[in-house]
């Protein structure tokens, strides 16, 4: 085991990776939930396939997945989110 | 409510000086009899949202979300760069694993946190927010060319 590159890794992933995309939609989704666990799993698994995919095609991932298309389906998930959660605080207001 | 109290005759009341003062403490009555059963309305709605919000559904909706926001963000990137440079994927992986399960926990206990100290109503629209930004974030990216 090559504890040097494992520390390597963890403190460059670690870093990049506060206050991203992810850990924002994190603290957000678990704010609200009263499911933590199944935002922890859910965002732990998520991070952890798409690392895995990344270590084990390397720059295939590039050409498999229309990176575009994706983002815009991401984007159009957190939407649906937002609106969901707003739409909701809206209905606990006017009752 | 208040229509009522303000329908209500002024009858064992002085007329005249007090009559301005009258209706804002009634008001002010109001609002306090309001109070504890508002504060009990928004952790019933709580509640109700409970149920509808099962285990695997966060869980399915988190993953699905995350997981497209994630693919070809600079986390893979550096993790795809650092396993080209090293040919090591498993331990890559074990690093950049380990670090994305702490980052999550910390969001995930911050998130709780919050709970913790700010209104459901307030917490709510602030992740509406949250998300809506994160949405333009990607967004901005797609037209900007940076995936």
């Amino acid at each position: 085991m090559d504890w040097h590159l494992l520390g390597l890794t963890f403190v460059t992933v670690f870093i990049s990776e506060l206050g991203d995309k992810s850990q924002l939609a994190a603290i957000a989704l678990s704010g609200n939930t009263k499911s933590l666990a199944g935002v922890f799993l859910g965002t732990t698994a998520a991070l952890l396939l798409a690392s895995l995919l990344g270590v084990l095609l390397g720059e295939g991932t590039a050409h498999l997945f229309p990176a575009r298309l994706i983002k815009v389906i991401a984007a159009v998930g957190f939407a649906v989110l937002a609106v969901r959660l707003l739409l909701s605080s809206e209905e606990a207001e006017e009752t | 409510m208040y229509s009522e109290l303000a329908a209500q005759p002024p009858s064992a009341t002085s007329p005249s000086p007090s009559s301005d003062e009258l209706p804002s403490i009634v008001i002010s009555q109001a609002a306090i009899d309001q109070a504890p059963s508002r504060a009990a309305g928004a952790t019933d709605s709580k509640v109700e949202t409970a149920p509808r919000c099962p285990f695997w559904q966060v869980f399915g909706s988190t993953f699905v979300t995350i997981f497209l926001a994630e693919l070809g963000d600079k986390t893979q990137v550096s993790t795809l760069l650092l396993s080209a440079e090293f040919h090591d994927p498993w331990v890559i992986f074990a690093g950049a694993g380990s670090a994305l399960v702490a980052t999550s926990l910390l969001g995930v206990l911050i998130g709780y946190w919050l709970a913790q100290h700010i209104s459901p109503r307030l917490l709510d629209k602030a992740a509406g927010l949250t998300l809506a930004c994160l949405s333009a974030w990607l967004l901005w990216e797609v037209f900007q060319g940076v995936a």
